[in-house]
């Protein structure tokens, strides 16, 4: 029989020593600047029906969640998605709560991705979602909070903004089936500038499908919505650009404007967005760390309408950034020893030292000489002997605070 | 900044594009006379690696390579999240229904059986039509499966149709055109689009045109 009991299962691992330590310290970081932002945690159940994640416009795979049934044999999820349990939660759980919520977690989501991928099944995520506010002030806000979290992890990022408006009220004038709707979306998603061309030539040269067709190669600095500016748009259609074009000025003004990216070709399958949407990428070569976006019909389908403006962080990239920066573990400052006889008093010198912030193991050796080895081994300068009075070695190499040679 | 890294499928495609890139007077000495290298500087600004077709997509997924050239054939049934910004117009040939000669694969409403090497391919085609298949996956010859019996019709990569003859077999209806194209890494080409869409214009400008 195949014994497994040494392994893990497929796109899940053991997060060990260096790595957990960088997971913790990115995540103690993010949670002060929400705390300090005004922003309280949430945690939302690791288990919730399938249906929650079905909804129109949910956007994921039914493949891509981990399932399972109750003693009901009604159908669950892993939890593989942190926004539609919030809103889900707020309106179902916060009703006449004072708005705006301001929600943050720290959670971790779960995906079955296909086989041998090299994909992680399993992601920890920190994010906030601001609900019951809309306009430019909630946008600003939560788009700060995101540069505040990646300034705390890098000072090599961009960020990106798109808007989810424009593509929706181009696609809505052409007067297509949703079906070729989504054909033309997933086209633009993947910049596939000639599949574009052949799905929009047979609807002639409106001047909607020439907007559309422009959409992906729309990326870049400012200069693209003077682009998409020039194209003449009326009525609403200019809406989300002037939009945009505020909110560029805004952050600029925030001393952004070298770390700003706009993609008016940001359409992703999450059509939950129905405003801004943004994200986040570090690094010369860019990996995605954060995505957001306001979402403004989404709690209606729980029944409290309300606007709502949010983004997420992938935690495990944010953390392998963060290890590298981080300083090594060294040994302790100081070896406790109790001499035979002397363990109770060895552990109250514990109790003293680690209260004055001083990092110490307790030795766990019969002999003085076994403890002495050991330091030695593990990096550690100085060892306290506790015998009938107090006695410290100093084994050299860094320097220490004086530890006071006094009896008990 | 490192240069650019692109990934070649290895094979007929490798070499077009090697031309491709010699007639937009890139110095490609290096992918002529490899050596023992695996890394090959294309010029100064861009670096080649050769892999199976696949393997081009898994590089450009996980962001070691920004660029690679794969055939549309390879995208349509591995699928990922990439950009697909360039078709390169060369590795032409066509996906297609083919079934024994003289044989009317539509009639009869018993499920038909389709024998292919493109299982995700074959499925997405027949679910556009509302049509219930049972795909088998078949990894050589599938020319052999309707011959044997196993299957009613086959959808393969057709290029001249002269295999299909030989095996008394017909062309159905085309499924869908492919050719090689210039795939991007979406972060690259967010964040290096100046040099990606340089180079990819001056590849452009030296495309052949369509035969």
């Amino acid at each position: 029989m195949k014994q497994y009991n040494k392994f893990v299962p497929e796109g899940v691992r053991d997060i060990l020593l260096d790595e957990c330590r960088a997971r913790r310290e990115a995540q103690r970081r993010f949670s002060e600047i929400f705390t300090r932002r005004g922003y309280q945690e949430v945690m939302t159940p690791g288990l919730e029906f399938y249906d929650l994640f079905t909804l129109p416009g949910a956007a994921l795979r039914q493949r891509e969640m981990y399932k399972s049934t109750d003693c009901a044999g009604r159908l669950l999820v892993f939890r593989p998605d942190s926004t539609l349990p919030i809103a889900r939660m707020a309106a179902a759980r916060l009703q006449g709560h004072r708005l705006p919520l301001r929600l943050f977690y720290s959670q971790t989501v779960y995906r079955s991705w296909p086989e041998l991928s090299g994909k992680s099944h399993e992601s920890p995520q920190m994010g906030v979602e601001l609900l019951g506010a809309s306009g430019i002030r909630a946008d600003l806000e939560v788009i700060c909070t995101a540069v505040e979290c990646l300034r705390a992890i890098t000072q090599d990022f961009h960020l990106e903004l798109g808007h989810a408006g424009l593509f929706q009220l181009l696609v809505s004038r052409l007067e297509i089936s949703p079906e070729q709707q989504e054909e033309i979306r997933a086209t633009i998603e993947a910049k596939n500038y000639g599949a574009l061309g052949e799905l929009l030539d047979p609807l002639g040269d409106r001047p909607e499908a020439e907007a559309i067709r422009r959409l992906p190669r729309l990326f870049g600095g400012e200069e693209v919505l003077a682009q998409a500016e020039s194209w003449g748009l009326k009525g609403e259609g200019v809406q989300p650009l002037d939009y945009l074009r505020e909110l560029y000025g805004a952050l600029k003004q925030l001393g952004l404007g070298h770390r700003l990216m706009v993609d008016l070709g940001l359409v992703q399958r999450n059509d939950y967005y129905t405003g801004i949407v943004f994200g986040g990428y570090v690094g010369g070569s860019g990996s995605q760390v954060l995505t957001g976006g306001r979402y403004d019909r989404l709690c209606g389908k729980f029944g409290q309408p309300m606007p709502a403006v949010g983004f997420g962080m992938d935690m495990g990239s944010v953390a392998g950034l963060l290890e590298d920066q981080l300083p090594p573990v060294g040994g302790a400052d100081v070896l406790v020893h109790g001499e035979k006889g002397q363990e109770i008093t060895a552990q109250r010198e514990m109790m003293r030292l680690t209260a004055m912030g001083l990092r110490c193991e307790s030795s766990v050796w019969e002999s003085q000489a076994e403890a002495e080895a050991y330091a030695k081994e593990a990096g550690i300068s100085q060892i306290i002997v506790v015998g009938e009075t107090l006695k410290t070695i100093d084994l050299g190499g860094k320097d220490h605070e004086a530890v006071e040679n006094c009896p008990h | 900044m490192r240069p650019l890294r692109i990934a070649l499928t290895k094979g007929r495609l490798e070499s077009s594009t090697v031309k491709l890139m010699e007639r937009a007077g890139m110095d490609c000495t290096a992918l002529h006379d490899k050596g023992r290298r695996l890394i090959l500087p294309v010029g100064d600004s861009l670096e080649a690696v050769l892999a199976k077709a696949g393997d081009v997509i898994t590089y450009l997924e996980h962001g070691v390579c920004d660029l690679g050239v794969v055939g549309k054939d390879v995208i349509m049934e591995r699928g990922g999240s990439f950009f697909e910004i360039l078709d390169l117009g060369f590795g032409r040939c066509r996906f297609a229904l083919a079934a024994p000669e003289g044989t009317d694969f539509y009639r009869g409403y018993q499920g038909k059986t389709i024998a292919t090497k493109y299982p995700h391919v074959a499925r997405r085609f027949f679910q556009g039509k509302d049509m219930d298949v049972r795909v088998i996956k078949i990894e050589g010859s599938v020319e052999l499966a309707p011959l044997l019996g196993l299957a009613d019709g086959i959808v393969d990569l057709v290029e001249t149709g002269a295999t299909l003859r030989e095996n008394g077999l017909a062309i159905v209806e085309p499924v869908a055109e492919v050719s090689a194209r210039l795939i991007v890494n979406a972060p690259s080409l967010k964040l290096r689009k100046g040099e990606i869409e340089k180079l990819a214009a001056r590849w452009e400008t030296c495309l052949k045109p369509a035969q």
